[in-house]
């Protein structure tokens, strides 16, 4: 079975930042740590190692991706195997958008790089074994960077990420487990009780570090923000009830409540009857301007946020998030109420 | 629950703050001790009815 290796302009001993304009080479076997790859992957040969300078692959892609792809197309690999990349923003990139290339062509392919890699999301439907995140983690990459890429080789079936070691890509397959969910759960209860916390869907989620409390709301300036698609009354600026690609603001101008005749909501993941019926129900601006009289709070912040968080990709609400809490910093809020549905 | 650590539980999604006034201030309330309140991530609290 035959493989061929990618490398940057170093791990092929071109040269280092200096020769990172090197245009696509092909050089013969195994090359740099391509060698220590061979001799993991038993009956795998790497035939030809590709290599591009990290420069010129970023700066003329599509010339160089051409050239490289002519070049494995060529040598008709029963695996391609890119990296690894470590944490190498522009390598990984390379071969994320390399192996992604390849697996689109039918090629089997591997790339291998630190799991904040932004190569990573580049890969496509290819795998990526992760690595650490500087080249001290070699010894412990190559082994199973082969074990996966000579899997790939011999055309088996592949597991689970966590079973056969790579990220895992978002795919979902079904498939008959021998022991029934509750089974399972239970089987991952007992384990998390003994200290081992397993999972079978993975979170993939951002942790954010919770801020410190707020030290005196009676001094603070309160914003109300809401994802249950607040809007005025006929929807001016046209909201979308699904899959919002932005987010609104509207001036309360000193109003005490939402009323019923001047706002609703268009969301369209939920019955929005009751929310209709009294807008306070999703923004709570009636409340939080008793609690401004009463002293309760420094001030309501005289705009309010709304989107739909229906059908909203993550990548798209985090950018929601971010734009919004800038502007709320930028206004000197200390404290937001946002509602959730 | 990306990014939100103080999650107060509302009652349904529906009317995340309540169906009447004295509901509404409730849960508000809650959530304003909650801001008050140093916590790990992901703290969720319940309001007594």
């Amino acid at each position: 079975m035959k493989a061929v290796h990618y490398v940057n302009q170093f791990f092929a001993g071109l040269g280092g930042e200096d020769k990172a304009e090197t245009p696509p080479a092909r050089l013969g076997g195994a090359v740099g740590p391509g060698r220590g790859l061979a001799g993991e992957l038993g009956e795998v040969e790497i035939v030809a190692t590709l290599a591009c300078g990290d420069d010129y692959f970023a700066e003329h892609e599509e010339e160089a991706l051409a050239t490289l792809l002519g070049y494995l197309e060529q040598e008709s690999p029963d695996v391609f195997i890119a990296g690894p990349a470590f944490g190498s923003g522009r390598y990984g990139y390379a071969c994320g958008t390399l192996v992604a290339a390849a697996a689109e062509r039918g090629i089997p392919s591997v790339a291998a790089m630190h799991p904040e890699n932004p190569g990573v999301d580049t890969a496509g439907k290819a795998y990526v074994v992760p690595t650490a995140v500087n080249v001290a983690g070699m010894r412990d990459a190559l082994p199973r960077v082969a074990r996966l890429a000579t899997a790939l080789a011999q055309g088996r079936d592949l597991g689970t990420a966590s079973d056969e070691g790579y990220l895992p890509r978002g795919f979902r397959r079904n498939y008959f487990a021998e022991k029934t969910g509750a089974e399972r759960a239970v089987d991952l209860l007992i384990a998390k009780l003994g200290g081992e916390t397993r999972t079978e869907v993975g979170g993939g989620l951002d942790r954010v570090e919770p801020p410190a409390a707020v030290p005196d709301l009676s001094e603070t300036l309160v914003a109300l923000v809401t994802e249950g698609g607040c809007v005025p009354q006929g929807n001016p600026d046209r909201l979308p009830s699904v899959r919002a690609k932005g987010w609104l603001r509207y001036e309360l101008d000193g109003a005490e409540t939402l009323s019923a005749a001047r706002y609703e909501s268009v969301h369209g993941g939920f019955d929005v009857t009751l929310a209709n019926e009294d807008p306070n129900r999703l923004v709570p601006l009636d409340t939080a301007r008793a609690l401004e009289r009463e002293g309760r709070i420094g001030r309501v912040h005289e705009t309010f946020y709304t989107t739909t968080g229906n059908g909203t990709p993550v990548v798209a609400s985090t950018r929601f998030g971010r734009e919004i809490a800038g502007e709320l910093r930028e206004a000197g809020v200390g404290a937001v109420l946002l509602s959730g549905t | 629950m990306i990014g939100a650590n103080r999650i107060v539980r509302g009652p349904a999604i529906t009317h995340p703050f309540g169906v009447d006034e004295a509901e509404r201030r409730r849960i508000v309330e809650r959530a304003l001790e909650l801001l008050e309140t140093d916590v790990e991530p992901n703290t969720v609290w319940e309001v007594a009815e």
